[in-house]
């Protein structure tokens, strides 16, 4: 899959699952068109709030990508640290996200697509919250 | 609109029309055979429907014990046949208990996706007011390392009320598709403990609970992780080729037998329905093939495959949920055509949530309406002779026996998951099903076409109630105050030697269930014998 040209450089995305789900298809989906397009992907799998954090705070990624597969309340309190860091990075939301719950997220100014979002939004959303075009 | 080339979603061509001349020879002979007798094409039973009507059949559960009872007993009480427990993902999948740290870093999700199980006492309040003796159920234990605590929790609570476990009946599932491929969990047994855990459980019920399925492999689990049709065929037999050369290696039961009681899968249908028709049927005949075959069984029941549909949850769409009350209809009818023996229709607002009690009912009524309201049921393999049907049924057989034997060239199912080669095929499918939709080579209507700005029909997310984490905590506490000390270490020394040794961990998992362990504590014993499992693949 492509999405226009690659970039001359690579930003860095921290990929995580929050929940202890284990079905990996949607988050694999979306890693698969961010790399197509030129991003680098730190792939953590299942983690906890702690364990994103300290992924956050070592590898200094441009951009957050969270698996959402459960409640919200994890999301948002990592969307809460993050924001105390020095040069917080952006954060995006994936996978299951009831209606609400995406008002929320999007009340705080966080891009999220639930099933069905197109790949190329996704793609756009990381591009424009990077500033890689 | 052009009249471009046509292809099912595995990629066989499809026809504008289609003649005698389209079945593959080698399937044409098999035209003449009759429903209930080998290979099965036409049905598993004489007069099916008619006399059997499938099982309804739905997987139920969540929060709190009793709200995961209370929605069993709806679903019942509105003429469901048969019921499915599921287990907490969270704790069931990872063998936690609620206070595992992994789980307490997470504790707004326990309870979310199946009702939190720690122990025997919590099944007993589940099943407490159902009538177990004469209902058909699944205890859960989807996973692997899961299925022994679950089955021997059921059992006990049958036993504890007098029922006679060889007159039991229902299923463990212990799948492999799931476990390994589909849902991986943080912390799972290797494979080839977990087929140990499998044949252990086969031989146990084979002496103890002939009416039980033991495994039950759900090659939906492959499908819904980006196999096409023949590839879940393929998997589905060399999945089951793994259960049968273990048995036939221990030397314990004759193969017949167990073919008999691990011959109720569990298969996919999905929108693409001509194609799923043909596959079940495919199934049916590959399952009897290879047991003649391969094995040299002859004994007919041996060799009828019993086949379990779940709608593709994959294929529900979280825009205009209530269109999918269509795709569930769509998807449940490829199930009746293709002769299900049982069949659970995912809720309308599978990309949302698990569903809410207004869209279980309609899951059954679903059915209902299908079992009811139309001659469906009145004609035995109403589509057989169809020449499509047919020609699709031929070629499925012909290329799902083609994956099979790629697998058993590799080594057979579990060196295909240890080399990666099984990720590699679901990932490229899984990727290339999410490319068509973007590109729009596949439609799906409110996805990527007929959308709406404003969605007229949003519907309210059902949300598991929130005391699930704090209740199980209480019980968690209570359960370790109140259980005989005394009786728990010694079962657990029991687990522990048995798994460690050769013997069957069945006798020693009823004692330590009875003996009121906790699933975290199954846990601690399998992890220290057995070990986790490195997936040999980066997602």
């Amino acid at each position: 899959m492509t999405f226009n040209q690659p970039p001359p450089y690579s930003p860095r995305v921290v990929m995580a699952k929050t929940s202890l789900d284990g079905h990996w298809r949607g988050i694999t989906i979306v890693e698969h068109a961010l790399r197509e397009a030129g991003f680098e992907i730190v792939l953590l799998g299942m983690a906890t709030r702690d364990e994103i954090m300290s992924a956050v705070i070592q590898e200094d990624p441009d951009l957050v990508g969270l698996n959402v597969g459960g409640r919200l309340d994890l999301v948002l309190s990592l969307v809460d640290e993050i924001a105390k860091l020095e040069s917080p990075p952006p954060v995006i939301v994936g996978g299951i996200i009831t209606p609400s719950a995406k008002r929320t997220l999007e009340a705080l100014g966080v891009d999220a697509f639930p099933p069905g979002s197109k790949l190329t939004s996704i793609v756009e959303a990381a591009k424009r919250l990077t500033n890689f075009n | 609109m052009a009249d471009e080339i046509r292809r099912t979603t595995s990629g066989i061509e499809l026809k504008p029309i289609y003649g005698y001349g389209d079945i593959p020879e080698g399937h044409r002979e098999l035209l003449s055979t009759s429903p209930g007798e080998p290979p099965y094409l036409r049905g598993a039973y004489p007069k099916m429907y008619r006399t059997k009507p499938w099982r309804i059949f739905q997987l139920s559960g969540f929060g709190n014990p009793i709200d995961e009872s209370e929605r069993i007993k709806f679903l019942l009480s509105h003429g469901e046949s048969g019921f499915l427990m599921e287990h907490d993902r969270m704790t069931a999948d990872h063998l936690y208990d609620v206070d595992n740290p992994e789980v307490l870093a997470r504790s707004g999700d326990v309870g979310l996706t199946g009702a939190v199980i720690l122990s025997i006492r919590d099944f007993a309040t589940i099943l407490d007011g159902i009538d177990i003796e004469n209902t058909y159920a699944h205890a859960g234990g989807a996973v692997v390392q899961h299925g022994p605590f679950a089955n021997a929790c059921y059992w006990n609570v049958a036993a504890s009320r007098g029922i006679d476990l060889k007159r039991l009946a229902g299923t463990g599932q212990s799948d492999f598709n799931l476990t390994y491929l589909g849902c991986i969990a943080k912390e799972q047994i290797p494979p080839r403990d977990g087929l140990r855990l499998n044949l252990d459980l086969i031989e146990f019920c084979h002496r103890n609970l002939p009416r039980w399925v033991p495994v039950s492999i759900a090659a939906y689990n492959g499908a819904d992780s980006g196999l096409n049709a023949k590839e879940e065929l393929g998997l589905l037999m060399a999945n089951a080729k793994e259960y049968l050369d273990g048995i036939v290696e221990r030397g314990n039961i004759e193969v017949a037998q167990v073919a008999r009681s691990i011959g109720g899968i569990n298969l996919r249908t999905s929108m693409d329905i001509f194609e799923d028709i043909a596959k079940l049927r495919a199934a049916r005949v590959m399952w009897s093939r290879m047991l003649k075959e391969r094995y040299g069984v002859d004994d007919e029941r041996a060799r009828q495959l019993r086949i379990h549909v779940v709608t593709a949850g994959s294929a529900m769409t979280y825009q205009q949920p209530l269109n999918n009350i269509v795709r569930g209809t769509l998807m449940a009818l490829a199930a009746v055509l293709g002769g299900a023996q049982s069949l659970g229709v995912s809720g309308y607002d599978e990309a949302i949530t698990i569903p809410s009690e207004h869209a279980h009912q309609m899951s059954l009524r679903i059915q209902q309406i299908l079992q009811n309201e139309s001659n469906l049921t009145s004609v035995v393999d109403p589509l057989g002779g169809s020449y499509l049907i047919e020609s699709l049924t031929g070629q499925l057989v012909e290329e799902g026996f083609g994956v099979f034997d790629e697998i058993v060239a590799q080594g057979g199912y579990i060196a295909t998951l240890e080399s990666g080669w099984l990720y590699r095929r679901a990932v490229a499918g899984s990727n290339e099903a999410a490319y068509d939709i973007e590109t729009n080579r596949v439609a799906k209507v409110g996805v990527n076409c007929f959308m709406d700005d404003v969605s007229p029909y949003e519907i309210e997310a059902f949300e598991a109630p929130r005391d699930a984490f704090d209740n199980a905590m209480e019980r968690l506490v209570d359960l370790r105050a109140t259980r005989d000390q005394k009786v728990l270490r010694d079962a657990l020394v029991g687990l522990e030697e048995a798994c460690v040794s050769s013997s069957n961990i069945m006798p020693a998992m009823m004692a330590a269930t009875e003996a009121e362990v906790s699933l975290g504590e199954i846990g601690a014993v399998f992890r220290s014998s057995f070990g986790s499992w490195e997936v040999p693949f980066d997602f």
